[in-house]
């Protein structure tokens, strides 16, 4: 793919006779790598892929249009089964961007449970990550250890939510309950539990040489072409480049932290995975100082009994476990927003495959998308 | 009718079956896999005539290597279903008459009984004889071999680069 | 004397006195003899299957089988035995049924045909080869066509590509894996494996017991890393890896075929840890007392019955552990390693042991070992441990 194509242009591979060395290679969309229903057709010259073309949409549920038709807390459930690994940042994400349209305030209480809940969650995505990732390289081990610390973040997350997996626990204004009494706690053994885990994850994956030598050097992502397709998260943060919307365009309350951005130069997979490896270290110290910093007081604003945010348009982003998830709303001054638009970071990360792929062999190919970290959810919306 | 004469018989048509599979069978890969059980057969004729080292390497290479090279020429280059083989060509007159002719000679060796054609030595274990037998005897024939070799695998490396 | 060849002697003995024609006695013993090495084998491959189930789950942190048969699930193998058994026979349309249903008997035949030159105990063995190791390295190579077979017979383009590279690998690997084995034979002068047991039976500087992993433990490392590959166990397991694209050679096959397969990769890896033990842990050899109310003789053989199975399912608890840790080389990488890598360095083991041997000092055998592996260690500690690959630059 050397120009963009002008969408609207139905993409045809052209099937230019097939022998042995120039193949045509169907993945999925059942398949046990592809994290969910999504069709990869490579082209093939021998072992190494020419081309591939990501086919998507069997997962597309009308997102956008339901958003039309629902007002604006109706859509919460929604957003979560947007990204349904990280549903607490589809949640922040949605809220925020409401409430910004509003310009509405919420109480010092909510804003710290939010990034508490947020941080939790972005280590369970990361784990999720790690596990799958690990078990497509061939690594089943991993996968069990990263579900059990998983379960404990799940069971967090039900004590508080009564949920497990699609919460719908922000709302506009706050949040819609308070913590239980035993979440501090219980908050604490899971932290004190999770810190030494991270080194014994290392010495499965990170200090393996036979681990090493499948992701080092293998779908590389220069920094222009991450630019260019708009690739955000720990795929931008895996070339060098030190964004993150956490830092760089802050929002809520993360400028009261002190956290790093991990970034790696090699622009390859073996740089994605340690940007997300470091991530969960410090999504940890967020964690912490939140707690430690928890103010009392309400969790919920004063809203009016149905939310009318005044006309106009917003574009809102949050940094998800994925990348930027943006949130474009235009409200009319009625009830249901006029245009409800998500812009998914696993969409956008998941064009640049292509591009990533050129000159991988085939076996790379389950350890590229891995590193992309895809969820189809937010990709089909 | 000793053991041996039965299950020398018994061997000898079954290797010959499988060879003549491998000739006038019409689809490659069952003609390839015929060509093992040739090949099994043979091992076992050595095995039969005391050469029991022998009997092992050829299983080891000609099973473990050459037919494992045909079967991955084979399925390279040809797709899947389109196996089959032109049993006769052109010569078959030919052929017909050189294999006839070399049959007659061989039968008219075995019964008149040229020198070549007697019984083996009776050796304890074959494998240290051949061992000394290569390294002493026969020393010349085995560098020049394997200097052979070494151009044939220089020469598939050249031929098989890309460039 | 109370071993198993005067057993079957006297029992030939008493045959001939009854008049019964040479023939009937001993296809009788062969009858038998064949009977208890296949029912070993299928005890062992079900044990061995249950095994690995229990050893994955506590390293993943969970509990495995528990309930079939009551004591941790003991009796799961033989359920999942009587399962595959009453699967419905399924062959893919278009696929040669000659070359389909023979696949899974020649790599099963080839498997079971290994065990005929395992020395079990002193004096029981099926029969003592003089080309002990070279057949069993022979008979190996056999299992490698049966896969190239089912691939290609299973009219499936994933299942043709997952044979060749299985059958790639296997090629690749047998040429270290040989040469690795030569030095013990170069040591013990012979490739019989009795006789190669007890070329063992010393000691080394008198404290060590006299096996051969001492002197050789570089080609005992080789070894067990190209034996990994021929079984395609993890870190080798590309061919049969059911996250990657190509789903393997077995793919097609289902019900009492698959279980064919099955049980030949576990009959396969005792026949490869079985060599490994031979050649290099000391076969039979063993701390052992005689037992009141036995022979000397038979007390030495039941307590070496124990000491080689103990040997064989040690190495064989290391081949799981190894899959349930490690992840999967990728295809170049794995054959560059062994035509790179173990070949090279098999090599220098073998000229090394040769040149020990011809200059007559047993003892240099010792030192030679350690060198070579310390030079090994050296090289690889020597490389850069996560290097930054530049953009572009692959490894």
């Amino acid at each position: 793919m050397d120009r963009p194509i002008p969408i609207g242009t139905t993409v045809v591979m052209e099937r230019t006779g097939e022998t042995m060395e120039e193949m045509y290679v169907n993945m999925g969309p059942q398949h046990p790598s592809t994290h969910g229903v999504l069709r990869l057709m490579l082209k093939l010259d021998g072992e190494y892929i020419i081309d591939c073309i990501p086919y998507i949409g069997y997962l597309h549920r009308c997102h956008e249009k339901i958003g039309e038709n629902r007002n604006y807390t109706q859509i919460i459930p929604y957003t979560d089964r947007l990204d349904y690994l990280a549903s607490m940042s589809m949640n922040f994400g949605y809220v925020l961007a409401v409430e910004r349209l509003m310009g509405q305030k919420i109480p010092e209480r909510a804003e710290y449970m939010r990034v508490i809940l947020a941080e939790l969650q972005r280590i369970a995505s990361h784990l999720i990550w790690l596990g799958t990732f690990g078990l497509d390289l061939g690594n089943f081990t991993i996968f069990m250890y990263c579900f059990r610390e998983r379960e404990m973040i799940l069971d967090l997350f039900e004590s508080v939510t009564g949920q497990r997996l699609n919460y719908s626990f922000y709302r506009i204004g706050g949040m819609p309950m308070d913590f239980p009494e035993t979440f501090l706690t219980d908050c604490q053994v899971f932290l004190e539990w999770f810190k030494p885990r991270l080194p014994e994850y290392d010495a499965i994956m990170t200090d393996n040489i036979l681990f090493q030598k499948r992701v080092q050097g293998v779908g590389i992502s220069p920094p222009q072409v991450a630019v260019d397709y708009g690739l955000s998260g720990p795929m931008l943060r895996a070339c060098g480049i030190k964004w993150d919307l956490r830092r760089n365009d802050p929002y809520s309350i993360y400028d009261r932290f002190e956290f790093d951005i991990p970034v790696f130069e090699t622009c390859d997979v073996w740089a994605r995975y340690m940007v997300r490896r470091r991530e969960m270290e410090e999504s940890v110290k967020i964690v912490e100082q939140a707690l430690a910093q928890l103010p009392p007081g309400e969790v919920m604003a004063k809203m009016p009994k149905t939310i009318k945010p005044p006309a106009g348009q917003i574009y809102s982003r949050a940094e998800s476990p994925r990348g930027e998830i943006g949130f474009y709303i235009i409200s009319d001054g009625s009830p249901k927003p006029y245009r409800y638009k998500v812009r998914s970071p696993a969409y956008v990360n998941l064009s640049a495959l292509p591009e990533m792929l050129k000159g991988c062999l085939v076996a790379d190919c389950v350890a590229v998308l891995g590193s992309v970290d895809i969820v189809l959810g937010e990709v089909d919306r | 009718m000793t053991l041996k004469l039965g299950i020398f018989y018994f061997l000898a048509a079954f290797t010959v079956w499988a060879a003549a599979v491998v000739v006038l069978g019409k689809n490659i890969v069952r003609a390839a896999v015929a060509l093992i059980f040739c090949f099994c057969g043979m091992a076992a004729l050595y095995v039969l005539l005391d050469a029991e080292f022998l009997a092992a390497v050829q299983v080891l290479i000609y099973v473990g290597g050459i037919t494992i090279l045909l079967l991955f020429a084979i399925m390279l280059t040809s797709r899947i279903g389109v196996t089959t083989a032109r049993v006769v060509n052109d010569q078959v007159i030919l052929s017909a008459i050189a294999a006839v002719g070399l049959l007659v000679g061989l039968i008219y060796a075995s019964t008149s009984g040229i020198p070549a054609m007697s019984g083996p030595p009776r050796l304890p274990e074959t494998a240290p004889f051949l061992g000394r037998a290569l390294l002493t005897t026969y020393a010349l024939p085995f560098e020049a071999v394997s200097v052979l070799l070494l151009a044939a695998m220089v020469g598939a490396i050249i031929l098989a680069r890309k460039e | 004397m109370m071993t198993f060849a005067s057993l079957v002697e006297r029992f030939y003995a008493a045959m001939a006195a009854w008049g019964i024609p040479w023939i009937v006695p001993t296809l009788v013993v062969m009858v038998i003899v064949v009977s208890v090495v296949l029912a070993y084998i299928s005890v062992a491959a079900m044990f061995m299957i249950w095994w690995e189930r229990k050893i994955s789950a506590h390293i993943q942190v969970r509990y495995g089988p528990m309930r079939v048969g009551g004591w941790h699930g003991w009796a799961q193998s033989i359920a999942d035995g009587i399962k595959l058994l009453l699967k419905e026979d399924i062959i893919p349309a278009g696929a040669d049924k000659v070359v389909f249903v023979l696949a899974p008997m020649v790599v099963f035949g080839a498997t079971v045909a290994a065990y005929v030159t395992i020395p079990w105990a002193p004096g029981l063995i099926v029969r003592d080869l003089n080309i002990g190791i070279l057949y069993m390295v022979s008979i190996s190579s056999l299992v490698v066509v049966g896969i190239i077979m089912a691939g290609w017979s299973s009219n499936n383009k994933y299942a043709t590509l997952g044979a060749l590279r299985s059958a790639a690998q296997a090629v690749s690997y047998e040429v270290p894996l040989v040469l690795s084995l030569l030095g013990p034979v170069m040591i013990a002068g012979t490739m019989s494996m009795g006789k190669l047991v007890e070329a063992q039976s010393g000691r080394w500087f008198g404290i060590l017991p006299g096996w051969f992993v001492f002197p050789q433990i570089v080609a005992f490392l080789i070894y067990f890393t190209c034996a990994l590959a021929e079984c395609n166990r993890l870190p080798f397991d590309i061919p049969e890896a059911e996250s990657e694209l190509v789903a393997g050679f077995h793919v097609e096959y289902s019900g009492m075929r698959f279980a064919m397969f099955f049980l030949a990769e576990y009959a396969n890896m005792f026949v490869v840890s079985a060599i490994a033990t031979t050649v290099f842990l000391g076969g039979w050899h063993g701390p052992w007392i005689p037992l009141p109310g036995l022979p000397r003789e038979v007390a030495h053989g039941l307590f070496g019955l124990v000491w080689f199975q103990v040997k064989c399912y040690f190495l064989i608890f290391v081949m799981m552990w190894l899959r349930w840790t490690l992840a999967r080389l990728r295809v170049d990488q794995l054959m560059a390693f062994a035509w790179k890598v173990l070949l090279p360095i098999s090599f220098a083991n073998l000229i090394v042991t040769g040149l020990v041997l011809v200059l007559g000092k047993q003892a240099l055998l010792y030192v030679g070992g350690i060198v070579i592996l310390l030079l090994v260690a050296i090289l690889l500690a020597a490389r850069p441990a996560a290097r930054t690959v530049r953009v572009g630059e692959r490894t």
